[in-house]
């Protein structure tokens, strides 16, 4: 009886709302927004929670870098990716500072692995040629490592000789015992894996300028010193 | 922090294993090469046969998180190399921050994607590798407070009391899962100090990242880095910390490295030897000082041994 007082009740509201066939979809669910927008920075996958990101700030409030940059905000990259709009911290300084301590990480209460997100941010800058001058360093190290199957093996003969020296007075190796089929199958690696060809292709003399720096806490317009935006 | 994500050093390593797989640490023998040789040195005076191959590489963690490899290859490299401990039937023991963060994460990743996994299969089967995931990746550390009482029972010579403040390294503390202790307040490092007769100095920013992570001590040293130290270091002198223990030689890099660089800057005078807790323990259970390569260091460690008791070259 109730039941269907109700029943019929709630048929007469809507009714006198909206006529069945006009009424609109109720709103979309966020997820029907958001899929496929971050997967576009999500390359390779590793990231798969983003989207449960509660926005709590956790993760900016113990980052060590934020705290000495404040317009590099974790939180906000997040949100930004999650609304399809990662476009200017693609072009942004910031994003080169994570130290990857992953402290954001170990206070997440959803568990985002954050720096494998900005592993990922970082590849998506470079495939616009953005921040290219703090990625050289690497590529050259990247480049030398190929060559050793060590990194940071030193290359001028007088730091060569110097770590030699002291390895061989503890009774080490006077050379860290590594094996030429050893760096053969490192040095293939990079090939077959297209990481030789990727190295190659990113050019120092095709940096793009960034776009937007962080300078005495305001947000300013690279290259243009004393044109503020944001004021 | 909820209890349930430390495991008690009983629980992960069981029994001691009579023999170990020592996954070489680019950092750790290049640039401090003593910490190889007391890594090496602590493990077979604790009566742990020590296995190492020249067929292993570069975990290639490193550069990958710069953005400077491509994940394909560093998946492959990990594959490759445990595939080779694997075929010792051996347990992985690493004693850098960064090879036991990267092995386990990359593992994990090949372990989780099938996908990934047959593609860093494929590419080393061609020298007849083949990576199932059998090999536990360990850091030494956890070795170390296993065998806490072996330790305290072989220590001849005693830190007499030397305030030491220990660096735990983000790449361990932020694993979080699986990790010995609590990865929010970590105390088992602070437990070893005190059983070697040392003070453990609980100095306010002990947990602060060493600021070398994926190298910004090459692109933002001025910016980011140097601040970001200078504030460990004060807090760490105002408590009175004689010597820093690193478990990563990553981390021992810029905070070793780096003093001279804030004084400068700063006009400050920080002289804190920093050393790996491994070097310290090899130390303190008599292994030779010449033996341990301090010489690679930048602060000198004069001061630390005088207080020891073993000035250098005894
Ligand atoms: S701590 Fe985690 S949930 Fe909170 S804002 Fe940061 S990423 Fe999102
Ligand atoms: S990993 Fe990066 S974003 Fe996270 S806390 Fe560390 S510096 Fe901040």
């Amino acid at each position: 009886m109730l039941r269907e007082h109700f029943a019929s009740a709630e048929d007469e509201l809507i009714a006198c709302i909206l006529p069945r066939e006009v009424r609109a979809l109720p709103r979309e669910k966020d997820r029907d927004r958001i899929e496929n927008l971050y997967s576009k920075v999500d390359i390779y996958g590793l990231v798969e929670n983003l989207e449960n990101c509660l926005q709590c700030g956790k993760c900016t409030g113990i980052c060590p870098v934020a705290s000495l940059s404040p317009s590099y905000n974790p939180r906000q990259i997040i949100h930004d990716i999650l609304n399809g709009s990662e476009k200017r911290w693609l072009e942004s300084e910031e994003i080169w500072r994570c130290f990857w301590c992953a402290s954001c990480y170990t206070l997440c209460p959803v568990d985002i692995f954050f720096p494998l997100l900005m592993m990922q941010i970082r590849y998506l800058a470079l495939a616009s040629r953005h921040g290219v001058k703090y990625f050289t360093p690497f590529k050259r190290f990247a480049q030398r490592a190929r060559e050793d199957g060590l990194t940071f093996a030193p290359g001028s003969p007088k730091s060569r000789e110097r770590i030699m020296k002291i390895r061989s007075s503890i009774g080490l190796s006077p050379w860290p015992e590594i094996s030429d089929r050893a760096r053969e199958q490192y040095k293939a690696l990079f090939d077959l894996t297209g990481t030789t060809a990727f190295l190659e292709s990113i050019r120092e003399e095709e940096e793009k300028p960034l776009a937007l720096t962080y300078l005495g806490g305001r947000i300013t317009r690279a290259g243009k010193k004393g044109r503020q935006t944001g004021k | 922090m909820q209890g349930k994500r430390v495991v008690k050093p009983e629980n992960k390593i069981p029994e001691i294993p009579q023999s170990v797989f020592l996954f070489r640490s680019c950092t750790g023998s290049l640039e401090y090469p003593g910490t190889e040789n007391a890594v090496r040195e602590t493990l077979r005076i604790l009566g742990i046969e020590v296995v190492m191959d020249p067929d292993q590489t570069c975990c290639s963690g490193y550069l990958l998180t710069c953005s400077a490899h491509k994940p394909e290859v560093s998946l492959a490299v990990t594959a490759r190399n445990l595939a080779l401990v694997e075929g010792k039937n051996l347990d992985t023991y690493t004693f850098c921050n960064g090879c036991y963060g990267y092995l386990s994460e990359l593992s994990h990743i090949l372990l989780h994607n099938p996908a990934y996994l047959n593609m860093a299969n494929d590419l080393v089967a061609q020298w007849g590798y083949h990576y199932e995931g059998r090999t536990k990746i360990f850091h030494v550390q956890e070795m170390w407070y296993r065998l806490r009482d072996r330790i305290a029972d072989q220590v001849v010579r005693p830190l007499n009391g030397l305030k030491v403040g220990v660096h735990y390294g983000c790449h361990y503390l932020a694993k979080q899962y699986g990790i010995l202790d609590d990865g929010g307040y970590p105390t088992f490092h602070e437990e070893l100090i005190e059983l070697m007769g040392g003070t453990p100095v609980f100095y306010k920013e002990r947990q602060l990242c060493c600021g070398y992570a994926v190298g910004r001590g090459f692109t933002h040293r001025e910016e980011t880095v140097q601040p970001h130290l200078y504030k460990k270091f004060i807090s760490a002198r105002e408590a009175g910390v004689d010597l820093m223990t690193t478990v990563c030689p990553g981390c021992n890099v810029a905070l070793d490295r780096e003093q001279p660089n804030l004084n400068k800057r700063y006009s400050e005078d920080f002289k804190i030897a920093v050393i790996d807790l491994a070097q310290l323990i090899a130390l303190t259970l008599g292994v030779p000082v010449q033996k341990l390569g301090f010489e690679a260091n930048t602060v000198p460690l004069d001061d630390v041994l005088k207080k020891i008791g073993t000035e250098k070259g005894s």
